[in-house]
């Protein structure tokens, strides 16, 4: 297990970087407004050409299409199915995975009561609170079971409080499952919550920088970047 | 303002009288029992039967043909995607006659096109299956520009979010993005469906209006004003009119309560 490596990617808006992320880490990606950091999770998830090699657990990724990456993407507008039931907008990305009807049915329930929105199963997104869609995106997410979990602003539109709960049940919730991940955020007290440490990138360059220093029950920016 | 209240009711009640007063002027040619026996005749069931085959055949390959092209017109840039768009646009603004005679020259056996199709067996010009041929030609042209609208409306976020939860670009196509654009392609349908059975020009240059062979609704109107039997061709008149009313009322509701539930979408964002 070797975690995420970036090694020379690149396109038109991010000058060539490298980057590691160690099993089992999170690191938070902060910089300002379009500073390309969108763009680097777009690369990892495979939704953008690029040059350069994106590596996961050893095996390479970059030529693999988005949908054999085996990696959760939650992006900032959430993108939920509106069509769909929050359970079924959990089934669907799990009929793919070759599991059967029961298994399935199992790996929903369970996914749900994790992200505690198992209450919300039988709704439409467009009848949910906006802390309760980010709930069940996440759980859509975390339903495969990814290697990698990217996170586009994933709380951006929230309330303060909603904000500082939220990190909190993703942390724990992230490290309980060892998951590795990869958050954009502009907000340096979410990368302190959500992140073992922090990259800054600014006109489409890559700075490594310490691990953050703010407190994850912060719920407010407590440093500036 | 009773001036102005003058001013935008008049032309509205002149325009819905006259068009009430066509049809109107229509039903009352025929008593009601010549009417139905009109309606019962032979000919115009066969012009009914034939109507709603071909129509609903043409629908069918109008559909197949256009949705994906809508989609792939909605979603991906390519060299000379104007042209190719424009070039789609052409049956709907052109006069069907002069498609017919595009069809007509394209398909004719001196034609290699129609040479080739001819050489396998298949005879599309003069014959029902010339009636589809015609009808799929103005169907899809409508379909694909209502789709393409339709698809252009959902964000393709949705289906980049798709691809990443591990689902197949098809699967995602088929299971995210057309049920998401379900009732502006069902609309589009009924559209394309509304156009398929009112088409006339272009059948009559690719199929010919042979009595009881090509006869479709439109044709067996003009093929009995021309012959003096006005009672067969109001009553087939009467029928395109009741079935386009009740399809522009059917795409009235679907669209309707398509903005309905945007409206409903746009309330939640807010309140949220």
């Amino acid at each position: 297990m070797s975690g995420l490596r970036l090694e020379g990617v690149a396109n038109a808006v991010l000058a060539p970087l490298d980057l590691t992320v160690r099993p089992g880490e999170a690191v938070a990606v902060l910089g300002p407004s379009g500073a390309g950091k969108s763009t680097l999770l777009k690369i990892v998830a495979g939704l953008l050409p690029h040059r350069g090699r994106v590596l996961l657990d050893g095996g390479e990724l970059t030529w693999l299409p988005p949908h054999r990456r085996g990696i959760g993407y939650m992006s900032q507008d959430l993108h939920l199915f509106p069509h769909l039931s929050v359970a079924n907008n959990l089934h669907l990305p799990l009929v793919f995975r070759g599991l059967d009807r029961a298994a399935r049915a199992a790996r929903v329930a369970e996914t749900l009561a994790l992200c505690a929105i198992d209450h919300r199963a039988s709704r439409r997104p467009a009848s949910l609170s906006g802390g309760e869609r980010q709930r069940a995106a996440l759980a859509r997410a975390l339903v495969c079971r990814p290697r990698l979990l990217l996170l586009d602003e994933p709380f951006a539109n929230l309330d303060h409080a909603t904000r500082g709960a939220l990190w909190r049940e993703v942390d724990a919730l992230r490290r309980r499952l060892g998951i590795t991940a990869l958050i954009v955020t502009h907000d340096p007290a979410e990368a302190a919550a959500l992140a073992d440490r922090s990259v800054r990138i600014a006109d489409g360059t890559l700075t490594e920088r310490t691990a953050p220093s703010c407190s994850p029950s912060m719920t407010t920016p407590c440093c500036a970047c | 303002m009773r001036v102005l209240a003058v001013l935008v009711w008049a032309p509205l009640v002149l325009i819905v009288a006259t068009i009430l007063g066509a049809v109107g002027a229509l039903a009352s040619q025929l008593p009601l029992a010549s009417l139905a026996e009109a309606l019962a005749s032979d000919e115009t069931r066969f012009a009914v039967a034939m109507s709603l085959r071909s129509s609903l055949t043409a629908l069918a390959l109008a559909l197949a043909l256009g949705v994906p092209s809508a989609w792939l017109l909605a979603r991906r840039r390519f060299p000379g995607k104007p042209v190719v768009e424009t070039i789609l646009d052409l049956p709907m603004v052109t006069p069907p006659l002069v498609a017919g005679i595009g069809l007509l020259f394209l398909l004719g056996r001196e034609a290699p096109v129609g040479g080739a199709l001819s050489a396998m067996g298949l005879e599309l010009l003069f014959s029902p299956a010339g009636v589809i041929l015609a009808q799929t030609y103005i169907a899809t042209s409508v379909i694909v520009r209502s789709a393409r609208a339709a698809f252009g409306a959902v964000d393709p976020g949705f289906a980049a979010n798709a691809a990443t939860l591990g689902i197949p670009p098809f699967w995602a196509f088929l299971l995210v993005e057309v049920p998401m654009a379900g009732r502006a392609l069902l609309a589009a349908a009924v559209l394309g469906w509304a156009r398929a059975l009112g088409e006339f020009g272009a059948t009559l240059m690719v199929a010919g209006a042979t009595r009881m062979q090509t006869e479709t609704l439109p044709m067996a109107v003009f093929l009995n004003i021309a012959s003096g039997r006005t009672d067969i061709a109001i009553a087939c008149a009467l029928i395109l009119l009741a079935l386009a009313f009740a399809l522009l009322l059917a795409i009235r509701l679907l669209t309707a309560e398509r903005d309905d539930s945007l409206r409903e979408d746009a309330d939640v964002r807010f309140a949220a």
